[in-house]
């Protein structure tokens, strides 16, 4: 029965695809490159067909099996799952496809192996989180899916940085999977079964406590401030295509508990909404804030993550608030365009790391005020990184603009009601605005600097595109951004078909009246697109046989210009970051020019993201502390080590 | 077919209203200024001339001129003129012409980038930054007109008798967020006390250094867009301070143009007596046209139900 399940073939190919490697075929590398990235893209399209079928046909299954003796692995898929999976098996197919000529590096070919290894684990544990129907599976396959990432890692162990990203992104998923334990363990206590079921009996404190508790542990996965500092060192430290996958879907995997837990607890109390919108809004802008004041071009697409996560969490938030207040069809709203923006989150940003690992791959930096130019000999990944750029600033006609517009139609919906609902829609409103222009200043700053201009460096200048493999995946991607963007009526759809397994306690709303705004999104885009043809020919007319020449950059009456002289990066974002300063602290380096003869400077500035400076003084230097003090019971003595296990094995006894 | 003629009518006429406050400020100046048709003038020698292209642009640097542009006439084709339904209109409308606004800044912005000028990084920079505030006052003054109408659509609010309604409902406050969409439009069409459009010192420009290397028809382009984004601001500033219909057509007509120059008028007035504000102060200016939206909204909705 198992076998024939395509979910369980796909999960079963992916595996197997990651195993062979190192079990055969490590000595020919490039075989093993492409035996390893092709079996787990065919693994992928089966997944990725079976969930749309799914979700299309509304089918649901469970299948379940005994582990150990002792548990049961059940696995369940219903509308929710299988949206999750969509975006899943989309993201890692073209991150597999990508990879075959991102790791080219012929020298480390046991290491290629074992990544291929941990990459399909990776794959297949997020699909089996998003499936997963009870207790003991779901922390099953979410630490494996903490334990194979981590060891992605740490895949340049050489480099001092990426083993301190790793250790911390350990510390953090750890202490996530421990508060999200927590959680199943009220549950567990109340309901005394691993079932998910027995959650919606609880009493409403306990609820409550939970649903706290999961978001903790969630939200730390998934990025949510001040939970989110293990991210802006994780994602750079990893290969790019890995990169793609964990912040294009792996973090949404945080996204996909919070639901779940909502939908089984049942708890429609306006105090979740509450608390998911505000966290939302303060991860969406700071996130933004801190985007802005990176040098990494890595590390600011991951503190976009942030930032897209928090946008993801104002349509959540204004969905439950929608459901508290008895209003379903902003509840829909919020829901559907909060999920919409999973999915489409992961389309832009995968592409977009894809996008970095290219300038990466070819120009050996990631810092952003090295570069320039880059779009004249990478024509294809300019472009795209363009696209890419548009969507993630949530600008028509590409797909980021599709889930805003329904969250802010949410949230008009929210302020129209009363008191509390109405502040917080308002602000939820208003930080959307601030986030969508914060958003435009960085990725015009991004593009800008990285993929205009003039190259300022050798490495910048002396770039090609080549590797099919990682053109292609972005080319898809991009695609995918303006379809959505222009055609958003079946990806709607989608959303809310999966948005409507969350139990939202009210029958069938009917979509009809109100999926009308994707017909109006599509007509916008149209109007546009005909507009700018009509520009385009009047153009093309008004040029024909004109004189047109080519000359240097007007310097503003100077006439010896140098690349070193370009606006960079951090200047462009210095006066916005000034304005954030209590929130973005700025440390600049500057030794002053003095004297008639004066000595070489620099300048260097570095923005403080405050959760990390806080949580540095107020956690980890007291806990530190304490740990200090008990030293004395690590003596290394191994009687007495036996000795410890003996009197807990008594304790025990006496609470058991 | 009402709604088309007026459409083109905006679109002829935006130059002529620009040209409007070149000729106030001349008037404080003590000077005779330029004619009124001067704008046209400037237009028809721009596309009749080549172009020259720094060798450091790309094809985003003629992309750019028609995005902005074609956002500009996009925007229009959604907006009530005089009273008048506009040409297209649905439910959200609003949204996407704030956004369609950005798509044509991140082009502007991109086309100035790419021509690798540390002066126009420096307006590029700018233009990325005031307008954020610009936004968050917009969307505060749409969600007073969304309780208010239950709609979002600029034809709900600014066709047939609905500003009117405005000031029946809300009062006042209403006041503020004439003053607040004015501070907009100040800033979002680069006019003092934000940006200069006159001055002669490219690092204190804005606007004007961002285009500094557009010539020709694609700089024609950018001109024409930034007269109809001005007329798209004025024209809502104007129905708010004007809402009166007679009932017929062409006398709503001519109320809403006379209104129109008194629009312009007032920015013309205001960049003669203000002085530019230091490029630091800009923000708190900007800023001031939030905390009145702020006030407006929160003030009419919760306090005067």
């Amino acid at each position: 029965m198992l076998a024939i399940n395509p979910f369980f073939l796909a999960v079963g190919i992916i595996i197997g695809s990651g195993i062979l490697p190192l079990l055969f075929l490590w000595r020919r590398f490039v075989v093993m490159k492409a035996v390893a990235s092709f079996g787990i893209t065919a693994g992928c399209l089966i997944g990725l067909i079976d969930a749309i079928m799914k979700l299309s046909h509304g089918v649901d299954w469970a299948s379940s099996a005994t582990y150990l003796h002792v548990f049961r692995l059940d696995f369940r898929m219903d509308g929710l799952s299988a949206f999750f999976l969509t975006a899943i098996f989309l993201v890692s197919l073209l991150a597999a496809v990508y990879s075959y000529h991102y790791m080219d590096n012929a020298q480390k070919t046991v290491r290629v192996a074992v990544h291929y290894l941990f990459f399909s684990l990776l794959v297949a544990s997020m699909a089996l989180v998003v499936t997963a129907a009870n207790m003991i599976t779901f922390m099953l396959c979410w630490e494996i899916m903490s334990l194979s990432s981590f060891f992605l890692v740490v895949y340049n162990y050489e480099n001092d940085g990426n083993r301190k990203a790793g250790y911390l992104y350990f510390i953090f998923s750890q202490v996530g999977a421990m508060v999200i334990l927590a959680a199943f363990g009220v549950i567990y206590s109340h309901a005394a079964s691993f079932g998910f079921d027995g959650a919606a009996a609880l009493p409403e404190t306990a609820k409550m406590l939970v649903f706290v508790l999961a978001f903790i542990g969630f939200g730390s996965k998934a990025g949510v401030f001040p939970f989110h500092v293990w991210l802006p060192h994780a994602h750079p430290a990893a290969p790019s295509h890995i990169s793609a996958i964990m912040s294009g879907v792996m973090i949404k995997c945080g996204i996909y508990g919070i639901l779940r837990i909502y939908a089984l607890l049942g708890w429609h109390a306006p105090l979740s909404g509450y608390i998911v919108l505000v966290a939302g809004m303060v991860s969406g802008i700071l996130g933004v804030v801190y985007a802005l004041g990176q040098h990494d071009i890595k590390r600011l697409l991951a503190y976009h993550s942030v930032e897209n996560i928090g946008i993801i969490l104002i349509g959540i938030g204004l969905g439950m608030v929608g459901v508290a207040a008895g209003n379903p069809v902003m509840a829909l709203l919020g829901f559907g365009g909060g999920l919409l923006h999973v999915l489409n989150h992961a389309i832009f940003k995968s592409l977009l790391f894809m996008g970095a690992g290219m300038v990466l791959h070819k120009t050996g930096t990631r810092t952003i005020d090295v570069l320039g130019g880059l779009i004249k000999k990478m024509r294809i990944t300019g472009t795209t990184f363009l696209i890419g750029s548009l969507a993630i600033c949530g600008l028509p006609p590409f797909n980021g603009f599709v889930s805003e517009f329904m969250i802010y139609i949410g949230g008009f919906r929210g302020a129209a009601l009363g008191q509390a609902d109405f502040a917080l829609s308002l602000l939820a409103i208003v930080s959307l605005a601030v986030i969508g222009g914060l958003a435009l200043a960085c990725f015009t700053k991004v593009v800008g600097v990285v993929f205009q201009g003039e190259p300022r460096s050798r490495a910048a200048e002396a770039v090609n595109e080549k590797g099919i493999s990682m053109i292609t995946p972005m080319v898809v991607l991009a695609g995918a951004c303006l379809v959505i963007g222009v055609f958003p009526g079946v990806f709607a759809g989608m959303a809310l078909k999966a948005a409507e397994s969350l139990q939202l306690g009210y029958g069938r709303v009917p979509l009809a009246p109100f999926m009308q705004f994707t017909g109006n999104i599509t007509r916008g885009a149209l109007l546009f697109f005909t507009v700018f043809g009509l520009i385009l020919v009047l153009r093309t007319f008004l040029y024909r046989g004109k004189t047109v020449t080519a000359s240097g950059t007007w310097g503003c009456g100077f006439t010896q210009p140098t690349v070193r002289m370009q606006y960079t990066g951090s200047s462009y974002a210095g006066s916005i970051l000034e304005f954030f300063g209590p929130l973005a602290p700025l440390e600049e380096k500057h030794p002053p020019i003095e004297g008639r003869f004066p000595a070489k400077t620099y300048y260097h500035s570095h923005v403080h993201d405050i959760a990390e400076r806080h949580m540095q003084r107020v956690i980890v230097s007291p806990v530190l502390a304490a740990f200090d003090k008990l030293r004395w019971l690590q003596h290394g003595d191994i009687h007495l080590y036996i000795g410890y296990i003996l009197l807990a094995i008594v304790v025990l006894l006496f609470f058991v | 077919m009402t709604s088309v003629l007026l459409f083109i009518l905006a679109i002829l006429l935006a130059p002529f209203y620009s040209a409007v406050i070149l000729k106030v400020k001349a008037f404080f100046g003590g000077k005779k200024g330029p004619p009124l048709l001067i704008n046209y003038y400037t237009l028809v020698k721009l596309l009749r001339k080549g172009s020259v292209y720094s060798t450091s642009t790309t094809a985003i640097f003629k992309i750019g001129p028609m995005v902005s542009l074609c956002a500009a006439v996009t925007v229009l084709m959604f907006l009530p003129i005089a009273g008048q339904p506009p040409i297209i209109s649905f439910q959200g409308d609003v949204i996407l012409l704030l956004y369609l606004l950005g798509l044509g800044r991140f082009f502007t912005i991109a086309a100035a980038m790419d021509t690798a000028s540390p002066f126009e990084g420096m307006g590029a920079a700018r233009e990325a930054y005031f307008p954020i505030i610009c936004e968050a006052t917009l969307f505060m003054i749409l969600i007073l007109f969304y309780v208010i109408t239950g709609e979002l659509s600029l034809a709900a609010y600014f066709s047939s008798g609905q500003p009117a309604g405005f000031w029946q409902a809300a009062g006042a406050p209403l006041l503020f967020v004439v003053l607040a969409l004015f501070i907009v439009l100040l800033t979002e069409n680069s006019r003092v006390p934000v940006d200069d459009p006159a001055t002669h010192l490219e690092l204190t420009m804005i606007h004007e250094v961002m285009v500094l290397d557009h010539s020709g028809p694609d700089f024609a382009f950018i001109e024409l867009g930034s007269f109809l984004k001005l007329f798209f601001y004025a024209t809502m500033v104007t129905r708010l301070i004007c809402p009166v219909t007679l009932g017929h057509p062409a006398a709503d007509l001519g109320i809403f143009l006379v209104t129109m120059g008194v629009v312009y008028v007032a920015v013309g007035v205001t960049e003669s007596v203000m002085a530019r504000y230091r490029m630091d102060k800009v923000p708190q200016f900007v800023l001031t046209s939030f905390a009145l939206a702020f006030f407006a909204t929160v003030i009419s909705l919760e306090f005067l139900k």
